[in-house]
């Protein structure tokens, strides 16, 4: 098993030696966080990791500064023992589309499709699309973890009272 | 999730009731003959919107919704949560409660595993197995009882600690019941690794080797009974396991036989831990002090689950109420192992091979559906809600 301050220390060596500009943070210990300059290093930077041995995809998070911000933030968390290598990638807001890393993660299909379903983000490659978690009759363009989604309070709602 | 090969000749729908296990889900097999080729899955039919609602919640309250997520496993998501939280808000629970969060977590693998193991053991028409395992679970479920006052959301947790202490009579009432239940299970161990009835639903069927399981990111006992040696327990101890640090239980067969070794083996290392975590309980307080309000920032809880590894992410804007939270369970993960592993089968093996990587789809799915009635529309929000349990419990109208 690889230590966990190795396992950073690769993932922050990689970040370096990068052919495009990338900012690394240590917000803890054992995490490694990867602002990713472009989706176009996602892949490659991922692959990168896999050959390594960081190339555990523990999960994806979706992040919504809000609609101001104009942007979501998808977070890629890699792990290896302790450690967490995350990449993290701003997208635009309104028609974003990045490329899959289920070709080289199969794991990866089942995250994307939820984040492609919840904040509208479009996975260029994604094989099956379609809803995964919500239902067929989900109205179109609607994406419930962004910020500004509310959940509608239904109709005849009765209070605790009756 | 999807594999498909070859022409597909018919397409057999399985789901979304009852789809082998008393949860929802449905997939679609398409076979050629009795032979899989291809499995498509849809899962949701118990998505509630649990992430969505978090963020619409305060910290404490949080911590009752996320202990719902997963019926079986409720006290491993409170404890991934609650740590979560605790470092995001620079506390640290104290020794003793830390220690009984491990001793309820292991209390729930033996509940969850024999659970299984009833299940699974259904699923191959071991209906005797079954029944067996169910009754010797219920000395868990009393166990757990005893000491936390519920069977199944045990609210064991406290932001900053835990809610109950261990004293003598309940640590004697534990030891008895792992006595009667180590007994058994090495009966189980013996029956579902000799009986030549059950060896023949099990021994080679729905094999994963390890490098398969590695690329596929199969976790838990799935991704251990397929030699990849992966258990946050072991790899990141969290909570007290860097004190009562516990053994991997790992197989190298990868097939449905080594999934039952590796969850009996697991048994045991819990027996042995909760009796050593038992005579070795630090003493002290229970609970600390925790701050309303968390300061911003950004955490990852990651902690072993009976299925697998249970992943939090958890972002603060530094009020009290979360401006992120993440679930990733294990169930999602070793699911895109089985749409792979059931081609080639034959059709009679895939609620075998489904039930083998022990899924929870309420874990999966996490959302809220509001309540409908006895044709009656009788539909809640959630504020109405939380004033009926206040008046329920205080017995007053608010």
């Amino acid at each position: 098993m690889m230590p966990t301050e190795k396992a950073i220390e690769i993932g922050r060596e990689l970040a370096e030696r990068w052919t495009f500009h990338l900012e690394t943070r240590q917000p803890e210990p054992n995490r490694l966080d990867v602002l990713l300059a472009s989706p176009d290093d996602l892949v490659p930077f991922a692959v990168a990791l896999r050959v390594q041995r960081i190339g555990y995809l523990t999960a994806v998070t979706g992040l919504d500064p809000g609609p101001e911000s104009g942007m979501l933030e998808l977070l890629y968390h890699f792990c290896q023992g302790a450690a967490v290598v995350t990449l993290r990638l701003q997208v635009p807001r309104q028609g974003a589309v990045i490329p899959t890393l289920s070709m080289i993660i199969p794991s990866a299909e089942s995250s994307e499709r939820e984040i492609a379903e919840m904040f509208g983000v479009t996975f260029d490659g994604l094989r099956a699309a379609g809803h995964l978690y919500l239902p067929e009759e989900w109205p179109e363009a609607t994406y419930p973890l962004r910020k500004d989604w509310c959940p509608p309070v239904p109709a005849g709602a009765t209070t605790a009272e009756s | 999730m999807e594999e498909t090969t070859g022409t597909d000749l018919f397409t057999v729908p399985i789901g979304p009731q009852h789809p082998a296990l008393k949860e929802p889900s449905h997939f679609r097999i398409t076979v050629d003959g009795e032979i899989v080729t291809g499995a498509v899955v849809r899962l949701g039919y118990a998505h509630r919107g649990i992430e969505k609602a978090a963020e619409a919640r305060n910290w404490v309250r949080n911590l009752y919704l996320f202990e719902r997520v997963c019926g079986i496993c409720s006290h491993i998501h409170a404890t991934a949560y609650a740590l979560g939280v605790e470092r995001l808000a620079g506390v640290e629970a104290p020794p003793r409660a830390q220690a009984i969060r491990v001793l309820v977590a292991e209390l729930e693998r033996i509940h969850s595993h024999l659970l299984w193991l009833g299940v699974a053991a259904h699923e191959a028409g071991f209906d005797t197995l079954f029944m067996y395992s169910w009754r010797d679970r219920e000395a868990i479920m009393d166990v757990l009882e005893g000491l936390t006052g519920n069977r199944v959301n045990y609210s064991a947790n406290l932001l900053g600690g835990v809610k109950c202490d261990v004293d003598d009579a309940q640590r004697d009432a534990i030891l008895k019941a792992l006595d009667v239940l180590e007994g058994r299970s090495h009966h189980y161990l013996d029956v579902v690794t000799t009986d030549a009835l059950f060896l023949q639903r099990t021994r080679g069927i729905g094999r994963m080797t390890r490098n398969q399981a590695e690329v596929m990111g199969a976790v838990g006992p799935t991704a251990r009974a397929s030699g990849v040696p992966r258990d946050v327990r072991v790899d990141a101890p969290y909570a007290a396991y860097a004190r009562y640090p516990v053994m991997r239980v790992v197989e190298t067969a990868g097939d449905l036989e080594a999934r039952f070794v590796v969850r009996l083996r697991e048994l045991f290392e819990s027996y042995r831990l909760i009796r050593y975590l038992l005579d070795n309980l630090p003493a002290g307080e229970i609970r600390g002090r925790m701050p309303r309000r968390v300061p911003q920032g950004e955490t990852v809880s990651r902690v072993e689950a009976p299925r697998g590894e249970l992943f939090y992410f958890l972002k603060s804007n530094g009020t009290d109420t979360p401006e992120r939270v993440k679930v990733r369970t294990p169930t999602i993960y070793n699911l895109t192992s089985v749409v792979k592993l059931v081609v080639g089968h034959q059709l009679a093996d895939v609620p075998m091979i489904l039930a083998g990587i022990d899924p929870c789809f309420s874990c999966n799915d996490r959302t809220v559906q509001l309540e409908e009635t006895n044709g009656r529309t009788r539909r809640w929000t959630w504020d109405q809600l939380h004033r009926y349990s206040l008046e329920v419990e205080h017995g007053r109208s608010l």
